[in-house]
């Protein structure tokens, strides 16, 4: 049986943070307000003395805990393979920032750590001994357009199998089982001037799985403008969508699932996200045995309702797992 | 150009910061601060591109510094500051060391700043070194002021 936690990453409140209108400390008191049970912090966003833990930050995370009720869970990581301008960070570069990372999650009190694809399965594979000594979970994100059963996703689990041990998995971004468009960048492409007709027909483009160069060629062929190429690119790119999403892939990588990004774009006032099935998604986890934690994610950074936004999602999850 | 990340939360250039620069009484340069466009920080390693040219000059890396961390990072050398981290919501003080400075009054500021999104591999990049473009570049009227 499952045993589920919700929460929500403060990256929701990036807009926020970034234009100064919210500090880290206003955020974490939003998340507590919406019944987050914990938080996830990027890193590299909000954590002042990146890449470690400075005394008065560790300082400021005790005090809001013992304000709010809540505290980090979760440290999202990045993996900057690309940081030096000649070449890529070597196995043994990505080893040694990964344990510099555990450290400071470690530091933080988090039990999961967010890393990315970037470091390849033998880096990982090379920190599960820091993980299990630092007792930190770390979960390889699975961002769309990856999905459970995309080649290098299979390759570390091929790795997780043959190790088999509890403190390396993933982290599945629930942006990667969207059936639909991403509706804030179709409204966006309208509001700019995209012919409806001209988004329609690159969303079926998507469906019917036209390869990138053609379906671009059509669109061109058909008189699309930039603003359709703006939402074309999204399709193909970083919110590509599916009739048929991975459920099944999801459901054989549970085993070695150690946290989810609840990610949304836009959920309607009864709990429906506009492009992702929460419903399936959630259930899938629900019926598992899974125990951790979902953060809600809002990528849409208008800066607009976010706090709103952001309760939907926690209230959604906590009504599909029954609570 | 192709196409580049760039998330403009705030203006890069900071609005009132443009300052002379002082030695023993005299004028010795200009100072600005600049804000990163994007949603998290970055290693100074991830910079292509930097320069700063003001009312149509520009100015060699070699006599500028970019301030973060409390330090003033040579100009010509950022790609090579891979544990100086620059933080979303610290405006860096890039300043121009130019005996004499610049003359009171309003200025154009054109800061040319390109990085790279260090985990966003380009895809069909021309290597596997290949990544995102990001663009901070920044331009704005500011009158100096000491």
């Amino acid at each position: 049986m499952s045993n589920i936690k919700v929460g929500a990453t403060l990256y929701c409140w990036t807009n926020e943070y970034a234009t100064g209108r919210l500090s880290f400390a206003d955020i974490v008191r939003e998340a507590a307000k919406i019944g987050c049970e914990g938080y996830e912090v990027v890193a590299t966003q909000m954590i002042p003395s990146y890449p470690y833990i400075s005394d008065e930050f560790l300082d400021e995370v005790h005090r809001l805990a013992d304000e709010t009720g809540i505290a980090p869970v979760s440290y999202g990581a990045n993996c900057d393979r690309g940081m030096l301008p000649d070449r890529n960070l070597t196995e043994d570069e990505m080893v040694n920032q990964g344990i510099i990372d555990i450290q400071s999650a470690h530091r933080l009190g988090c039990h999961v750590m967010r890393a990315q694809y970037l470091m390849g399965p033998n880096v990982l594979e090379r920190l599960e001994p820091y993980a299990r000594m630092y007792d930190v979970k770390v979960g390889i994100e699975i961002h769309n357009p990856e999905t459970p059963s995309t080649p290098i996703i299979r390759e570390y689990e091929a790795m997780m199998e043959r190790v088999g041990s509890p403190y390396i998995g993933f982290v599945p971004d629930f942006g990667c089982f969207a059936t639909k468009p991403n509706k804030p960048y179709w409204d966006q492409a309208l509001a700019n001037g995209a012919p409806l007709e001209l988004l329609e027909m690159a969303a079926q483009m998507r469906y019917d799985g036209v390869p990138m160069e053609e379906a671009q060629a059509r669109l061109a062929a058909a008189g699309a403008n930039g603003a359709v190429f703006g939402a074309f690119s999204g399709m193909y790119g970083f919110v590509q969508f599916s009739k048929e999403p991975d459920f099944e892939g999801l459901k054989r990588i549970m085993k070695h699932c150690v946290h989810f990004h609840g990610k949304f774009h836009y959920l309607y006032e009864n709990g429906e996200e506009a492009s992702i099935p929460y419903d399936d998604v959630v259930g899938i986890i629900r019926d598992s045995d899974y125990e951790g934690y979902i953060v809600g994610e809002y990528e849409n950074h208008t800066g607009v309702g976010t706090t709103e936004m952001t309760r939907r999602c926690v209230e959604k999850i906590k009504k599909v797992i029954g609570r | 150009m192709a196409f580049a990340m760039r998330m403009n939360f705030v203006p890069t250039i900071v609005d009132g910061s443009l300052r002379h620069l002082y030695v023993d009484g005299e004028k010795a340069g200009f100072q600005f601060e600049a804000r990163l466009a994007y949603y998290r920080g970055h290693y100074l390693s991830d910079v292509d591109e930097f320069w700063v040219s003001v009312d149509g000059v520009k100015y060699d890396p070699a006599i500028t510094t970019f301030g973060i961390n409390g330090k003033d990072l040579p100009g010509a050398m950022l790609n090579r500051c891979a544990s100086e981290f620059w933080k979303l919501l610290e405006p860096a003080k890039i300043k121009v060391h130019l005996p004499g400075g610049l003359p009171e009054g309003e200025h154009e500021i054109d800061l040319h700043l390109m990085m790279r999104v260090p985990y966003l591999p380009l895809p069909g990049g021309d290597s596997d070194h290949s990544y995102m473009p990001l663009d901070s570049c920044g331009q704005a009227k500011l009158t100096i002021h000491d």
